[in-house]
């Protein structure tokens, strides 16, 4: 038995130490070199006749830079949009389009990292991006365009509009006004705050840069999509912003050497979410303007509006890297390249140099710059200034390295060459340079640590093994079991397949119905019903059919109908969701004051006065208790009801405006403290109330595990408050679940095999899926009015993991018997009572009452060998899903999805192997059996 | 054998079900191996139809199925209450309601009638009544177990009633002509009571590889056949071969053990 703990220990000890060595391989630490970068010397001064430090004139001193986030390219240049100006702008030549490819994770903080550093943000940004105030994320100590016009003579920066620029550039600008996106229903409050800054500001003189962040368009997009009605209006909007900074660059002195760039950060897919790499996510427009353009645009056909290059959806006119804007502005703004840019400057802007040195000069500086990132990457190759002999060999070699520095000896052989050769030929060399060290350097294959993923995903597999010898017997082979591994292994081969990771819902509702149908069956074989439609693993069935449907999941059915956005809970209708959801509270609330009651009765106890029996429906106690549950749960409701108002104001349809004016009158953070103060409280009451009732038993009586469920329901209840409105019905219908399954009788493993299916299952009908963009983040922030990144880190968790911590739980109920009325029935032999005779079966139930205390007194013995089987198949799924995601992700690190599919698969593996084994499974789980003695 | 009397209960008087062995003539035992083929070839011309258009497809299949299955089962299988099986399928407890007791003596005097006129004849009219039960019961409560699996509820009627229709057709027809209106005999094969013989094999075989049938729709291969339901239908033949196959053969008489 010692031994046995140990291994399990053990086991459960490695899986997040695979997991964190694992993710270091996979998401390797980018060497990034500190420090400011400066203007170094150039080479090859006889050849081209210039001084060391020369540095060309910069056409422009002033920059205003304005991202519109979301902004997909179509939205600037198609026949559809509303940007009439900017496509005026285009067509006369005083600006410059393009279209900015955005690499995965699209979401706003690495495509920030990207544009200010001009490097390829690793995807562990994307977890540090959720972390937001996490200091190790900041760039105020990195290189970007940012801190080079700040570290010029007079530089000043500001800034408006989303607050993760504040975050990632503490202390950086002059003036600032964040705005933070609480909620996405705003689609003005957050725009406007940006704009009532602009006229002002165009009148100072005092700063070189102003930042402008509008959040409003992207809100838009997750709430209603790219084909919003509001989306036009939000473009003649930010239209007539442009209009009118614009016009103060053409009118104003201090102005007239402004570079002006609108640009989105991201895209957006066609449900108007972002995150991954979806055409729509990645193509972003990017737009230069300047009076001054002209004298770069003059030769240009000059276009607007288009059409997206043929065989593309969302490709208007030249596609660059967003990494180029860093040197590129660089360049403009006459300021060093960061140091960490992996961008090329973006050649068109070559034509504001007459002087062909002075555009080499450009390009060279940024060359010698990606060059040092490449020899700091491939340290055992020759990146010098000289050619050398062997070079030619290099340019045969397969390698990327080699091919680098093979192409890097070209340009040193260009610019080597005394005779008077043509400029365009030593920009072409330098280009190519360039753009290959771009290609190379982003593309993550150079990056794996390759032994550290076969470390991690060894650890993995020891755990499994480990696990193994920790097993509950499975001789014979019971069908449970056999059901059991059978998941397990096709999970692990379905991982390696690109989609089914990102349809893994379907595994699990396809997985889920076979075994309920297989309870089914198995509850027949030992007496069958009459009525076999009622069957209550039928009803399990029937309810599971309903639960997948009520969100659609998944990339490949994308949008398809379900019951979420049918207009049964919109517009006027919303009182049914409305209804559903009051039912739910109702539910709880009452089941709270059952519990409540039970514990006024045991301090009664204490005191000597009369025991009331809490389940007696006259009882005195229940009253009280009702009145003294009621405001919690009645504060939760309008929790839910004022949030639900400004956050999805289209479900609230139905209801009462005067109703709702008032609640939204109450502060929410106030309401949410309330609330998750109430549940403390209660917990914290009826666990001293239940451990009363504990010592007052005799020794060696167990307790019928009531904190268990007391303890249950309050999740329930803090569960809620962490759901979207639409989604609270599902905890009405989980409710039935848990009580049909409970009427079930099933054995241990059928119950752990039961709970795992369910906790994957209620994930995916949450609306949750293996994609970044489907993270919820909306009720992260109930309660906290500042930035805690621990507080916002366990809402998060606890929001997106709502239905598999609620299985998890009731899973634990069912294991240790406290759940349902039934429950003193469970585990009798009911094959007994097949001859299906009532006067047998009145005698057997007879019997079965006489027996019922040994039964209880039986299983107890046992029960605890109960819990540590639950735990064992429990890491041995945790352990065959984390080893089988890392294996897949390590085999398929040169997959075309590697970066779209596979890696969030690891994040989110990730968070089920750390975040709901250790505190869903073990914490929570142990926590319930534990208390369930009581 | 009968798992319904383990833990001392006492003994039942329903006789365990057996196995049902195909009729020992020649031409039962040359069709048994012929119509499988038979059935994949039918399935094989007609797939490119179904796939072009489902509903027309699988609704011009339906009736050469059922000619097949008639064929099938009018060749090859004991009707319901024959004594090939030596009293299989007649098995509805005494202790039973009164209504099942009725039932036996009908299918005593079918018994006697069909003995003695051995003919095909004697055998087309239970065919032709089991796919009429097929069609009018199991099609639809298989229809209903599909969309209980998942299939959707909102679109494809025609479709998703289609595919039941045809795993009726496959699994039921000659599971109803030979077991008949025997509540018994139709609760164990629910609950996996029956021994498996060529029958029960295909219907289970049947049933699994419509599950299984799932399993391609999710991949993105952009294959027209991946549509709904053709991958179903698809698994639910291949599924009722191969069932047939190892019930008939290797698995005969063996019972599902949990
Ligand atoms: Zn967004």
């Amino acid at each position: 038995m010692a031994a046995r703990t140990l291994l399990l220990t053990l086991a459960n000890l490695l899986i997040p130490v695979a997991i964190l060595v694992f993710a270091t391989g996979f998401f390797p630490y980018k060497p990034f070199m500190p420090g400011l970068a400066e203007y170094d010397n150039l080479g090859w001064e006889d050849g081209m006749g210039w001084s060391n430090k020369s540095v060309a004139d910069a056409p422009f001193d002033r920059l205003v830079f304005m991202v519109v986030d979301a902004l997909r390219s179509d939205f600037v240049y198609s026949e559809g949009s509303g940007m009439t100006f900017v496509q005026s702008l285009i067509r006369e030549g005083y600006a410059l389009p393009f279209t900015a490819h955005a690499t995965s994770p699209t979401i706003t903080m690495p495509r920030v990292k990207a544009i200010t550093t001009g490097s390829i943000p690793s995807f562990l940004d994307v977890i540090l991006n959720f972390a937001e105030s996490d200091t190790t994320s900041t760039l105020a100590t990195q290189d970007t365009w940012l801190a080079q016009l700040k570290a010029k003579e007079n530089g000043k920066l500001v800034m408006y509009g989303d607050d993760t620029w504040l975050k990632l550039f503490p202390d950086f600008f002059e003036r600032a006004d964040g705005t933070s996106s609480f909620f996405v229903s705003d689609f003005t409050e957050v725009d406007n705050n940006v704009t009532r800054h602009v006229p002002d500001e165009l009148l100072n003189n005092d700063w070189n840069a102003m930042i402008m962040h509008y959040l409003g368009l992207d809100h838009i997009g997750h709430k209603a999509g790219p084909k919003s009605p509001n989306m036009l209006p939000k473009q003649k909007e930010m239209d007539d912003i442009v209009r009118d900074i614009y016009s103060a660059i053409e009118n104003e002195d201090h102005l007239q050497n402004t570079l002006f760039v609108l640009c989105g950060d991201h895209g957006m897919n066609e449900g108007g979410n972002h995150g991954g790499s979806a055409p729509g996510e990645t193509s972003p427009a990017l737009v230069f303007m300047s009076p001054k353009l002209t004298k770069v645009t003059h030769a240009m056909e000059k276009k607007s509006p288009v059409v997206p290059k043929a065989g593309t959806e969302f490709e208007y006119y030249r596609m660059v890297e967003q990494s180029d804007v860093a040197p590129t502005l660089a360049g403009l703004m006459g300021v060093p390249v960061p140091k960490n840019n992996l961008g090329v400057f973006i050649e068109e802007f070559l034509g504001f140099w007459d002087d062909g040195r002075d555009r080499i000069q450009l390009l060279l500086r940024n060359a010698r710059q990606v060059k040092s990132i490449v020899e700091a990457t491939y340290p055992s190759l020759d990146f010098g200034d000289v050619v050398t002999q062997d070079h030619k060999k290099e340019c045969d070699s397969p390698s990327t390295g080699q091919q680098l520095a093979c192409k890097w000896q070209g340009v040193v052989d260009v610019m080597s060459t005394r005779t008077k050769i043509e400029i365009s030929s030593r920009v072409g060399q330098l280009y190519k340079f360039m753009k290959a060290a771009q290609e190379t350097m982003s593309s993550t294959a150079s990056n794996y640590d390759v032994p550290r993923l076969v470390l991690g995903a060894s650890l993995a597999v020891i755990s499994v093994f480990l696990t193994l010898f920790t097993l509950p017997a499975f001789t014979p082979m019971s069908p449970q079991g056999l059901f059991y591994t059978l998941i397990l292994v096709l999970y692990s081969i379905l991982m390696f397949a690109s989609s089914y990771v990102e349809e893994e819902h379907n595994f699990w509702y396809w997985a889920t119905s076979a075994w309920l149908f297989y309870l089914f069956i198995s509850a027949s074989r030992k007496e069958w019903t009459a009525n076999f439609i009622l069957h209550p693993a039928i009803m399990v069935l029937v309810l599971h059919r309903i639960i997948r449907r009520w969100n659609q999941t998944g990339q490949k059915f994308a949008g398809a109908d379900d019951i979420v956005h049918s207009p049964l809970f919109h517009g006027s209708y919303s009182i049914v969701l409305w209804t559903m959801i009051g039912s739910a509270y109702v539910d709880v609330t009452n089941r709270l004051s059952r519990h409540v009651a039970r514990s006024i009765a045991a301090f009664e106890g204490l005191s000597g006065v009369a025991l009331g029996a809490p389940d007696d429906e006259f009882d005195p106690n229940r009253l009280m208790a009702f009145i003294a549950v009621l405001p919690l749960g009645v504060t939760a409701f309008l929790f839910k009801l004022a949030f639900t108002a400004l956050d999805a104001p289209e479900l609230t349809g139905g209801i009462n405006q005067d109703l709702l004016n008032w609640v939204a009158s109450l502060g929410l953070v106030g309401i949410a403290r309330m609330v998750f103060g109430g549940i403390a409280l209660s917990a914290f009451w009826i666990s001293v109330a239940e451990w009363k009732r504990a010592q007052g038993r005799r020794k060696n009586v167990d307790g019928n595990g009531d904190l268990a469920v007391a303890l249950f329901d309050l999740l329930t209840l803090f569960l809620l408050t962490q759901t979207k409105a639409q989604n609270i019905p599902l905890y009405l219908l989980f409710r039935l679940q848990f009580f049909f399954l409970s009427t079930l009788n099933l054995d241990p493993t059928s119950l752990t095999t039961t709970t795992l299916l369910l906790t994957q299952t209620s994930f995916f009908a949450l609306g949750n899926s293996n994609a970044i963009s489907s993270i919820d983040l909306s009720t992260s922030y109930n309660g906290i009015s500042g930035y805690n990144v621990t507080l916002v880190g366990i809402l998060l968790f606890a929001s997106n993991w709502a239905g598999p911590l609620y299985f998890t739980a009731a899973g634990t109920l069912l294991l240790g018997s406290h759940g349902g009325a039934n429950s003193t029935r469970r585990h009798i032999d009911t094959s007994e009572l097949d001859d299906r005779d009532w006067v047998r079966e009145e005698r057997a139930h007879l019997e079965r009452l006489a027996r019922q205390e040994n039964i209880v007194a039986e299983r107890k013995k046992d029960s605890g060998r109960a819990w540590s089987d639950h735990v064992s198949l429990m890491t041995l799924w945790t352990g065959v899903s984390v080893a089988s995601v890392m294996v897949a992700c390590a085999v398929l690190r040169q997959h075309l999805f590697i970066w779209t599919v596979f890696s969030p698969k690891f994040l989110f593996a990730m968070a089920w192997g750390i975040g709901f084994h250790f505190v869903g499974t073990i914490a929570l789980g142990g926590l319930l059996w534990k208390v369930g003695r009581w | 054998m009968s798992t319904t009397v383990i833990g001392g209960a006492p003994p039942k008087p329903r006789p365990p079900p057996t196995p049902i062995s195909h009729l020992p003539t020649d031409s039962a035992r040359l069709y048994t191996h012929i119509h499988p083929l038979l059935l994949l070839s039918l399935y094989t011309y007609q797939f490119p139809s179904i796939v072009a258009d489902p509903v027309a497809g699988l609704a011009a299949t339906l009736v050469p199925l059922a000619a097949l299955q008639i064929a099938y089962v009018a060749v090859c299988l004991p009707p319901t209450g024959n004594g090939t099986g030596s009293g299989a399928g007649n098995g509805p407890a005494s202790g039973g309601a009164g209504g099942e007791k009725r039932k036996i003596g009908e299918k005593k005097k079918a018994n006697g009638s069909a003995g003695k006129s051995d003919g095909i004849g004697g055998r087309i009219i239970p065919a032709v009544l089991s796919v009429l039960l097929s069609l009018l019961v199991a099609a639809p409560l298989l229809t209903a177990a599909l969309v209980l699996f998942g299939a959707p509820i909102t679109t494809h009627h025609a479709h998703t009633l289609l595919c039941g229709a045809h795993i009726a057709f496959l699994a039921a027809i000659p599971l109803v002509y030979v077991h008949g209106v025997d509540g018994a005999a139709w609760r164990d094969a629910v609950a996996l009571l029956l021994p498996v013989d060529e029958v029960y094999g295909g219907l289970l075989g049947a049933v699994c590889g419509a599950w299984l049938g799932a399993v391609p729709i999710p991949l993105d291969w952009d294959r027209e056949w991946q549509k709904w339901p053709v991958t179903i239908v698809t698994g639910a033949y291949i599924g009722y071969v191969f069932g047939r196959l190892l019930g008939g053969t290797m698995l005969k008489g063996k019972k599902v053990m949990f």
